[in-house]
């Protein structure tokens, strides 16, 4: 046995897991997709918008739980905001078969790095990686079966320490954002209501406190979940709430459905 | 290739005596349980010799740096893989070091026309009580020592390698008299320190008195700590998220080593 890891590229997860067949190999642009013909007749699963912005907190990172296939809502419990590492989180609209499996290599890419370069990966490196992997699955989007398009928000310690923030188009290009992005089906619509909130609100969404920050981002998802079928909003029914993570210094917090849950009934109801 | 036998195992013994010699001037390392974790101890002067290699698992390494470098990059690559393909709780340091290292140990130990790794290696593997702790020590031809549960129905919760086979039996003797798997970080810091001490001894004193006075060890490390410094790591045994590893550094470090 001799360990892949001192050929080339030896800080190189994804390619590591390519040459064992753990993943796909990088799909060729255009032509007869994977599944032939069955392909104009498949719809996947997508899984649609979320929403960052940042605050004096650091950057909340939001997103609904509604999966969709066509006009068919797949499931009410979907968690699109996914944590990379200790200080990152990737949230994702898209094809959630793709993008919770890139999510998986992204995570693992940084950690292998870290572990085998002893030290961690700088902030364009995670940002260039995350770039990369779209890149090696545009095949499949022009096949129409995999299309990705997430935000990645992550605390950068270089310097005096600052939150980022970026957004990705479907391609890999990523445009880093010095207040707000939203990307999936409803981000129209939030994006309307964080552009109105951050020129005309109270006070612009970089001054907001934490339960002003949580309001807006329950506000603009619901104001998506109005028109667009796709996105979930809150089911007031079955009391499902967006999912909210919010990055600084200290790392990543999960805010309590309860205290969504409470805020909800006192500001967006 | 050596036809006749009696050949090859000379040639094998050679081998070993070789190797042995470039190991002995190693830095004892010493992992032990304590209530939170594992702590993984040594003193070194130039490089690291601890390192993370997936959540739970970590490796200590003493030999030459090539070898113990593709060693633990071969470890982590077979960790990762497992972790990616399945999940973190699915990577077993019994399986990494019996099923993947040890093979691969022992065909470069016996090809005699190859070179052989250059390295002894500690591992250890955090469960969720000691209890549930592993060591593992793997020796360059592939040999592996268990210290952990299905070993012993009691098994020592703590393991210790150093350049020189008496010197290891040494460490072990003196952690066997004072370990408590219960301990604090604290006190498990002294005790590993302590038997650092142990174990790197020069050779000459070796036998003569067995393990010297907890006096005469503190005077020794003074010395010795005067142009060398303290490498420690944790693997803690809760927190939050699946990584588990932490180098104890700075003041956190400078406190804990200086009682």
């Amino acid at each position: 046995m001799t360990p892949d890891s001192l050929g080339d590229g030896a800080s190189d997860f994804p390619a590591l897991l390519r040459r064992q067949g753990l993943i796909a190999p990088i799909s060729s642009i255009g032509g007869m997709g994977p599944m032939g013909d069955l392909a104009s007749s498949f719809t996947p699963a997508q899984a649609t918008t979320i929403l960052a912005f940042k605050f004096t907190g650091g950057v909340l990172v939001a997103g609904d739980r509604r999966a969709t296939a066509g006009n068919t809502v797949v499931y009410d419990r979907a968690d699109k905001v996914l944590e990379i590492d200790r200080h990152s989180i990737m949230a994702i609209a898209g094809v959630p078969a793709t993008a919770w499996e890139m999510a998986r290599v992204l995570e693992h890419s940084l950690q292998y790095f870290r572990r085998t370069q002893l030290q961690e990966m700088s902030v364009d490196g995670k940002v260039r990686a995350l770039s990369k992997l779209l890149r090696d699955n545009f095949g499949f989007v022009m096949q129409g079966v995999g299309v990705v398009v997430p935000i990645f928000a992550t605390y950068d310690f270089a310097g005096k320490g600052q939150a980022r923030l970026y957004f990705y188009d479907a391609m890999g290009a990523q445009f880093e954002v010095t207040e707000y992005a939203a990307t999936g089906s409803g981000s129209p619509a939030v994006r309307g209501v964080l552009f109105y909130e951050n020129r005309w609100g109270k006070k612009p969404l970089h001054k907001l406190r934490e339960e002003d920050a949580i309001t807006v981002a329950l506000r603009a998802l619901d104001t998506a979940a109005e028109a667009d079928t796709a996105t979930g909003g809150v089911d007031r029914n079955a009391k499902i709430f967006p999912l909210i993570k919010i990055i600084s210094r200290e790392g990543i917090k999960t805010l309590p459905e309860k205290q969504i849950a409470t805020r909800f009934k006192n500001t967006v109801a | 290739m050596i036809e006749e036998p009696y050949r090859w195992v000379e040639a094998i013994a050679n081998r070993r005596e070789y190797i042995e010699t470039q190991l002995a001037p190693g830095s004892p390392i010493a992992a032990l349980s304590y209530r939170d974790g594992i702590l993984f101890v040594t003193v070194g002067r130039a490089r690291q010799k601890l390192f993370e290699i997936y959540d739970r698992i970590a490796l200590g390494a003493i030999g030459h740096p090539g070898d113990i470098e593709r060693l633990r990059m071969a470890a982590i690559e077979l960790a990762s893989t497992e972790g990616f393909t399945r999940s973190a709780a699915d990577v077993s340091l019994r399986r990494l070091a019996f099923y993947s290292l040890s093979p691969l140990l022992k065909t470069a130990f016996e090809q005699v026309y190859g070179a052989p790794y250059l390295a002894r290696m500690i591992f250890a593997e955090v469960g969720a009580t000691p209890e549930d702790d592993l060591f593992l020590r793997v020796e360059y031809d592939g040999a592996i020592v268990a210290n952990g549960p299905a070993a012993d129905s009691n098994p020592p919760r703590f393991s210790a390698i150093a350049g020189t086979p008496g010197a290891a039996a040494l460490m072990e003797d003196l952690l066997r008299r004072d370990h408590d798997p219960a301990c604090t970080l604290n006190r498990a810091m002294k005790l590993a320190l302590d038997a650092w001490s142990v174990g790197s001894m020069p050779a000459t004193e070796e036998g003569e008195s067995g393990i010297p006075s907890a006096e005469t060890l503190r005077q020794r490390r003074v010395e010795e700590l005067k142009s060398a410094t303290v490498e420690a790591g944790v693997l803690e045994r809760s927190g939050p998220g699946g990584i588990r590893y932490r180098a104890l550094t700075g003041d956190e470090l400078k406190e804990l080593a200086a009682a």
